[in-house]
């Protein structure tokens, strides 16, 4: 018997790499398959179709995330450089309020958006700007303009937390260095400082364009009514209308094009050049004195922060409440909230307490985010245990990667992976179609990423030396897991459950898809009432989504300073 | 040749001065050490030699040259200075010969002469195997050796030191204190090296500034360190293992026990641990407890608990330790302090 099949950790990880396939894997190929030598990749990339179903929404994804990406190297950079190499007041509040815009939905901006100023176009009573008089131009309230600012308003976050985290690292000293040498400050500015920020610029610059030209939500919301398309807009279209094998096209190639970005961005990251600092102990860090311009600056990142965080949430409370949103402060009603249905009050629709769907969506959302948030938990805490604990050749490596392959995909491209595998009945196997084990098990394999990295934070947490000091004690197995390893992982955990479960019920892109009337969520019954025009339900339904992701997102927080504050 | 007069620094208004009236001078070739405990003004006074901070008063001179006073200051380019950092400072995008050409093509030296020079200086500290390398893939050692090669391409004529060794490990630090004197022997050029380790000051200087809350408290040779300590704080600093400073009251040792040689004084009574030594209970003798014992080339350096204090005193390792421990003191104390650390004649 060749040694590797005496390896203990064989089975665990033969196991672990099993999940990983059918979750990850399976779909993935399926798609792939379903295509290979078909007349749909004829039609899509060379055809009389292929100016309308790739290149134009190819060319609009494109020029959306270089323009987002480009946004959010600004803003986010501007805000990281603020918070972490200044004097500016408030550099706390700034930096903590600059991660949240990530932990609020795309459509809830975008719909916020459309309150603000969306005009009378595309039928409908236009937004605020228009109630108080003010002309909107189309490209202000439709298409890619506005598509453009909503997602660097939703993305500069996450640009802002990478670059940061660079930024923080580099030491004063470096600079102290270049000037011994008599450089000029230009010198100095193009020599070192922009070469060693550079990664940490491209890196976030590369998220940034990633998770833009995979959005969907706000192209769909923004974009759809002008007849603007982008791939994940098309991808969706193609599929929604039985054209399964142009969307699975459409699908390989929008993964691709975010990949490659993502992958780029990796690599800068984690390349030998990249910013880290090259340190003994000692460096200083370097606080740039703002002077007179500190409260303006303060102001200004203030002002960010919070047109991006507090000012759409108060835009979609108040346009639920208004039955006109060119009148958003008059005339409040809590009809959209809790009225019985009556046919003089939008077109007969009972307030969304009143509505049996939205229960139900309430229901399923609820238990998808729960049961997915703790199902990608666990097998996350498995697959960082196996392939922390064993390395065998090949298989543990495939292991890490599958499980981390899903940050790649985009969620719409995700979504249609998964109806192409189990769509349909596989031998005496059913269809999952139309039941809610479809729409978990593609979610749990899209968080599978966040869930490995929690597990792996506590696998390092928990092994080691702190195990061994309870162990030298005399304590044994059962005990040293009550008394040492729960208490020590378990904030960790519940604060990854939590933020799994914030994103879950967020999401729209892997779901839109995969949704039936049978199993409805919210965050698309709100896209369903947004795109049919009833813009005060869909108000009410996303403010009900963000107020669970805002009471989940506190209380991850809290877990998370409680942890910070025993280690 | 490095003067400094009355040289003053403070953060900010209204903030105690971090370096408080220094004024000192070296010759050309020197090595002087700054030597104090960590917060002391060290790393600032250095950063005010290598104009990377100004002085808030005095003045720095470079010769005859006035390098920077409150009014102007010669910017950190035009000095002829070079500085170790204690974190290296590399920078992390170029490589080694990077590294060490930058601040040469800064300089606008020819490409031809810059190659030599590269070389030269990576051959001088031993890594020249190394010069592809990008700093993430060395070793902290010779990280350590890339930022002394960096520091001397250039030739400057005044080599600054931050604490270079505190990252190494002992062994390799030793053998960098070598290589470091070899340096300076090497270039002539003037060396200033700031350090809390005594044993650093003692093995390569010229000339030590011992400071203190960024005041000097004593400037010499380092053997007047150990022979004619200035205060009762350079005593208890220097020597391997420090003078102990036992309190006097009205000329009794701790108040218990009065001996003619303290002169009445009230303050501390300098002993260094070969001064005294270990003993039954007898007359002139003070009883201790034994708190550690550690074995010193053939002698044992042993520390015990005298009142309050701790105190260290030598020992031959063939006699056994006495049972009822006592310090048989010395004649007279090897010297005698005030209250607040000054001298008594
Ligand atoms: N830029 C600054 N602003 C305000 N205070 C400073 C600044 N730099 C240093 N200080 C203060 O000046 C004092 C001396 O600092 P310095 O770095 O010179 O000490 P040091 O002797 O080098 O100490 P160490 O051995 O720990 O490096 C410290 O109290 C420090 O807090
Ligand atoms: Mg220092």
């Amino acid at each position: 018997m060749p040694p590797i099949l005496r390896h203990p950790g064989l089975w665990p990880t033969l196991a672990v790499l099993t999940v990983l396939c059918l979750l990850v894997a399976a779909p993935l190929a399926t798609i792939l398959g379903e295509t290979l030598g078909s007349a749909a990749w004829a039609e899509v990339l060379a055809s009389r179709l292929s100016r309308n179903l790739l290149w134009r929404p190819l060319a609009t994804t494109l020029t959306i995330g270089v323009a987002v990406a480009a946004g959010c190297l600004l803003i986010g950079g501007f805000l990281a450089w603020l918070v972490t190499m200044t004097d500016v007041p408030f550099r706390r509040s700034i930096g903590f309020m600059a991660t949240l815009p990530f932990m609020i939905p795309s459509f809830a901006t975008a719909l916020a958006w459309g309150t603000m100023f969306s005009n009378g176009r595309t039928g409908g009573a236009g937004g605020m700007l228009e109630g108080l008089g003010v002309a909107v131009p189309d490209w202000l309230a439709w298409g890619i303009v506005p598509v453009i600012l909503v997602l660097i308003a939703h993305y500069y976050a996450l640009a802002f937390t990478v670059i940061s985290a660079a930024l923080s690292s580099v030491n004063g000293d470096l600079i102290d260095a270049a000037m011994m040498t008599g450089a000029s400050r230009r010198r100095i500015v193009t020599g070192i400082v922009l070469p060693v920020v550079t990664p940490a610029l491209l890196a976030g610059a590369s998220l940034a364009f990633a998770g833009a030209v995979s959005n969907f939500a706000t192209p769909a919301l923004l974009g759809l009514p002008v007849r603007m398309q982008t791939l994940s807009t098309r991808l969706f279209g193609m599929i929604e209308i039985g054209q399964t094998e142009r969307g699975y096209v459409l699908a390989i190639l929008l993964i691709a094009v975010s990949a490659v970005f993502l992958g780029l961005g990796n690599r800068l990251l984690a390349g030998r050049r990249s910013f880290a600092t090259i340190t003994g102990k000692g460096g200083r860090g370097r606080v740039m004195e703002l002077g007179r311009a500190r409260w303006p600056l303060c102001a200004l990142a203030l002002l960010i922060c919070l047109v991006t965080t507090i000012l759409p949430i108060i835009l979609l409370a108040a346009a639920s409440l208004a039955p006109m949103s060119s009148a958003l402060f008059s005339d409040w009603t809590l009809h959209y909230w809790i009225g019985e249905a009556d046919p003089a009050f939008a077109r007969g629709l009972a307030g969304i307490l009143h509505n049996p769907q939205l229960l139900t969506a309430l229901g399923v959302t609820m238990g998808l985010g729960i049961s997915v948030a703790l199902a990608a938990n666990a097998v996350g805490l498995v697959v960082a245990v196996t392939t922390t604990r064993w390395h065998l050749p090949l298989l543990t490596g495939a292991a890490t990667q599958l499980s981390f392959l899903p940050l790649l995909l985009p969620g719409i491209a995700f979504g249609a992976a998964y109806i192409a595998l189990y769509g349909a009945p596989i031998g005496s196997f059913p269809a999952l179609y139309g039941t809610p084990l479809l729409l978990a098990l593609a979610l749990t394999a899209a968080m599978l990423p966040f869930a490995v990295q929690t597990g792996r934070a506590t696998v390092a947490q928990i092994s080691g030396e702190i195990d061994e000091a309870a162990r030298i004690t005399g304590a044994g197995f059962l005990r040293r897991l009550w008394s040492i390893t729960l208490p020590l992982a378990a904030p960790g955990q519940i604060a990854g459950v939590l933020l799994i479960f914030v994103s879950v019920i967020g999401d729209l892109a892997i779901v839109v898809l995969l949704y039936t009337p049978a199993t409805p969520v919210l965050s698309v019954l709100s896209y369903r009432y947004a795109s049919d025009g009833f813009h005060q339900f869909a108000n009410a339904v996303t403010l009900v989504i963000l107020i669970l992701s805002i009471a989940a997102t506190l209380v991850a927080q809290l877990l998370r300073k409680r942890q910070r504050n025993a280690a | 040749m490095i003067t400094l007069e009355n040289l003053v620094k403070a953060f900010g208004t209204g903030n105690a001065p971090v370096v408080d009236d220094v004024s000192l001078s070296v010759p050309a070739g020197a090595f002087l050490v700054l030597l104090g405990p960590s917060g002391c003004g060290k790393s600032t006074l250095l950063r005010m030699l290598a104009g990377l901070e100004n002085p808030t008063r005095g003045t720095i001179r470079f010769g005859d040259t006035l390098v920077a006073s409150a009014s102007q200051s010669l910017p950190a380019g035009q000095r002829g200075v070079g500085l170790v950092f204690q974190s290296y400072a590399l920078w992390p995008h170029m490589t080694v010969a990077g590294n060490v050409d930058w601040p040469l093509k800064v300089s606008g030296l020819d490409p031809a002469i810059r190659r030599i020079r590269v070389a030269e200086a990576l051959d001088l500290v031993g890594i020249a195997d190394l010069a592809g390398r990008y700093p993430a893939e060395i070793s902290g050692g010779q990280q350590q050796r890339v930022a002394l090669a960096r520091m001397i391409a250039p030739r400057p004529q005044i080599m600054l030191f931050d604490e270079p060794l505190s990252n190494l490990d002992a062994s390799l630090r030793v053998e960098m204190r070598h290589e470091l004197t070899r340096l300076h022997a090497a270039t002539g050029a003037t060396t200033v090296y700031v350090t809390h380790d005594q044993v650093e000051a003692m093995t390569m200087a010229s000339h030590v500034a011992v400071l203190n809350r960024g005041r000097i408290e004593q400037f010499g040779r380092p053997g007047d360190l150990l022979t004619q300590p200035a205060t009762a704080f350079v005593a208890r600093f220097v020597g391997t293992p420090p003078a102990n400073l036992v309190p006097v009251q009205a000329g009794a040792w701790l108040g218990l026990l009065p001996d003619p040689a303290l002169r009445g004084a009230t303050g501390l009574a300098m002993v260094r641990a070969q001064d005294w030594h270990l003993s039954g209970p007898g007359p002139r003798s003070l009883p201790a407890q034994k708190i550690e014992v550690v074995p010193l080339a053939g002698r044992l350096v042993v520390t015990c608990k005298l009142g309050d204090q701790r105190v260290t005193v030598i020992a031959e390792p063939e006699a056994p330790l006495p049972a009822d421990l006592h310090l048989a003191l010395p004649e007279a104390p090897y010297a005698l302090f005030n209250i607040e650390g000054q001298p008594l004649p």
